[in-house]
């Protein structure tokens, strides 16, 4: 998975991160189990509780704040104390100043127009998700191609740090990603809480994400590691 | 004969510590009994000739052109553009009231403008990218000068996507408005000229401009292109004598494409007096005040009353950045020129008037519009700048405040073009006093308010980060009055 293979490289530091990860990649592989409404539902309620959902599956909460509980005080509301920083680099619990060492901060995601993404589009919150651009650098536009500098794609994008794990979820359906761009701009109460500026190298993470982040959409079914069940549907005996 | 190497590492001794890999790699050991550059006098950039004999009436003849200059003093001949062949450009200097003519020739190998930066004018004498000038081709800028306008502006290139190139290449000059009871050359205050600039040399001493797709280039856009040698009116750490007790009325335009400064002069008085659009109401003494790239201020300057005293300008430190470009050395205090207090004799002293002028603060009672205009990374109100797309529509005769918003962790300088604004408050601190300005320095996460009044010239103006990288990126937007 992308996101293992980025944090074998960059060692994270604190285990409230680790905890994070762990809940994070918990939270993933059930949402496999979880029922999404197979049928689009048009009606606006219907589109919320679709974001809600996918909000509460993919564990926005275990970073952004408030866990799996929408109740929680803090929820989606970004870094409020020092246990949500993330530190990414050589630098670890050991050798806290070594180098390179970035210090990145889970966004606030409520929808506050000041600290928030209150001032965002859903189209530049399904940016963000489908191609892990920083909402607040890139237009407000339909990103027509997957190349830097090729049709809408920023000629010099800035990705949202690596602990937020696009480049996985970027594979979610369209519907899904809008659901919950909808969901966090229309649903969810404005919380004023400033976040700070993440720290990360002057390309904002390109380079890696061009080395690390699999092809997308993914390589056609099966690849060399995949197999094609039998006819009954079970295994294959070979 | 010295090297260009020697030449640069004089510098940056003066300069203090060495900002970026590429110079400190290039740049050799050099004795500190090289020639020392300090002993430089700051020249003041010559006037552009004025070519009419009929009193109010300004006429001059402007060419930009490839040219080969010396701009290091006993550096090598180097490519660079200039006004008139000098770097920085010749000064235009007026007073309130006079029609200006230019006649400006494009002799560059490219489109090109001259941006009256600061000015009242006509939308298509504005010098924007909406109005350029091909190459090879002559464009005759014309504009009176409004009576209230005195003060310090600047004029400098503003084409699509090229205006950091341009400038760093040497186009830039300074602009005068004087008015004709200036209350400061009243009391026969000497008045200089400070041009801060800054740039980067390769081994050869020619600007040097970073591999597109390196790491620098990254930088670059990120930050706005910042140089490791700084300079005034084009001198390296130049001097200014003044004599014992005297005053002098500096008038500072930040002509780097990103670099902001924060000036202070350890041991002297600083009296800040004015900003974009002239003097303030009331004198201001200041330990520093603050430059942001494309700002103008006006201080006076009060030196010790000790001959032979030795006092600097100093930049000191000020983060703009993003986290993830600021320079390793950002927390560095460099100095831009030595003022020494001359043997000559003890200035009489100056008593600065209560009341330098009269700033009336723009009506707010009666606003048409109040808008929201979000800069972010790059963009304004999430877009790019499109030349054939309208942002705003204003009215003319109207009374506008606007909420600039910067939403990124790095500031952002913004600028409206032809009409100068007043700051009214800043994270809703208001502002203490009114003031002109055409340019607002919004630093990160904050926001600031101005409030503009559209008395004239309808057509398209320019709103923009004034970062020259950002604006060349697009980071502006479009302003139709009707």
């Amino acid at each position: 998975m992308t996101r293992s293979r980025i944090s074998s490289r960059w060692i994270f530091a604190s285990v409230p991160l680790l905890a994070a990860a762990v809940l994070i990649g918990a939270r993933t592989a059930k949402s496999g189990r979880v029922a999404v409404s197979a049928a689009p539902d048009t009606s606006a309620m219907a589109l919320i509780a679709r974001g809600r959902q996918g909000v509460l599956s993919h564990g926005c909460g275990g970073c952004h704040g408030g866990f799996d509980d929408p109740s929680a005080p803090g929820w989606l509301a970004g870094k409020m104390s020092d246990d949500q920083v993330f530190a990414i680099g050589a630098c670890n619990v050991v050798h806290p100043d070594a180098k390179p060492c970035f210090k990145t901060y889970p966004r606030n995601l409520t929808p506050d127009n000041e600290t928030g993404i209150g001032r965002f589009t859903e189209r530049q919150i399904f940016n963000a998700l489908r191609y892990g651009l920083r909402p607040e650098d890139t237009p407000d536009v339909d990103i027509t191609s997957m190349t830097p500098g090729q049709g809408n794609f920023p000629a010099h994008p800035r990705y949202l740090a690596p602990p937020m794990p696009w480049p996985d979820w970027r594979h979610m359906e369209d519907a899904d990603l809008w659901a919950i761009a909808a969901y966090l701009k229309r649903a969810v109460k404005p919380v004023h809480n400033r976040v700070p500026e993440s720290e990360g190298p002057p390309d904002f993470w390109a380079s890696d994400y061009a080395k690390l982040a699999g092809p997308y959409p993914s390589k056609p079914f099966p690849t060399e590691n995949e197999r094609v069940p039998d006819q009954n549907g079970a295994a294959p005996n070979h | 004969m010295r090297t260009i190497g020697e030449v640069m590492a004089t510098a940056m001794m003066l300069l203090g510590t060495l900002s970026t890999p590429l110079a400190s790699a290039r740049i050799g050991p050099s004795s500190p009994s090289s020639p020392s550059m300090a002993s430089d006098t700051l020249r003041q950039p010559p006037e552009l000739r004025n070519l009419s004999r009929v009193p109010g009436i300004v006429d001059v003849e402007l060419t930009a052109a490839p040219a080969r200059l010396r701009l290091v003093r006993g550096g090598p001949l180097v490519d660079v553009y200039a006004y008139n062949g000098m770097v920085p450009g010749p000064t235009l200097d007026v007073h309130e009231g006079d029609s200006v003519v230019v006649h400006f020739h494009n002799k560059l190998p490219e489109v090109t403008t001259v941006h009256w930066h600061g000015l009242h004018l006509p939308a298509i004498d504005d010098g924007s990218a909406l109005f350029p000038v091909p190459p090879g081709s002559t464009y005759v800028y014309t504009f009176r000068i409004p009576a209230g306008y005195a003060g310090t502006y600047w004029y400098h290139p503003h084409p699509d996507a090229r205006s950091s190139y341009q400038v760093t290449m040497g186009l830039f000059g300074a602009m005068l408005v004087r008015a004709r009871d200036d209350p400061l050359a009243a009391l026969g205050i000497a008045d200089k000229v400070l041009i801060l600039s800054d740039n980067r040399f390769d081994a050869h001493g020619a600007i040097s401009f970073p591999d597109s797709g390196s790491i620098q280039a990254d930088v670059d856009l990120e930050n706005g292109r910042e140089g490791n040698v700084l300079m005034v009116n084009g001198q390296v750490m130049p001097t200014i004598q003044i004599p014992p007790g005297g005053m002098q009325r500096w008038r500072i335009i930040d002509a780097s494409a990103s670099r902001v400064y924060r000036l202070s002069v350890p041991g002297a008085q600083l009296i800040h007096v004015g900003s974009d659009g002239g003097l303030f109401a009331h004198a201001l003494p200041v330990h520093d005040v603050m430059v942001a790239n494309s700002e103008r201020v006006e201080v006076l300057v009060q030196a010790g009353s000790t001959p032979g005293e030795r006092m600097r300008l100093d930049d000191l430190p000020y983060d703009r950045y993003m986290p993830q470009t600021r320079p390793a050395n950002w927390d560095s205090t460099r100095s831009l020129l030595s003022l020494v207090v001359s043997h000559a004799p003890a200035a009489p002293a100056i008593r600065v008037p209560t009341l330098l002028r009269y700033v009336p603060p723009l009506d707010t009672t009666h606003v048409a519009v109040r808008r929201v205009i979000v800069m972010s990374q790059g963009l304004i109100d999430g877009r790019k700048m499109d030349a054939n797309r309208v942002d705003l529509h204003g009215r003319l005769g109207t009374t506008e405040i606007w909420e600039i918003q910067n939403v990124v962790g790095m500031d952002h300088p913004f600028h409206l073009h032809g009409f100068r604004f007043q700051v009214l408050d800043r994270d809703g601190v208001p502002e203490p006093f009114p003031s002109w300005k055409d340019l607002v320095n919004v630093p990160e996460h904050s926001s600031v308010r101005i409030v503009v009044h559209f008395d004239d010239f309808p057509g398209k103006w320019m709103y923009h980060c004034h970062i020259l990288d950002h604006e060349d990126e697009g980071m502006m937007g479009v302003l139709e009055l009707n």
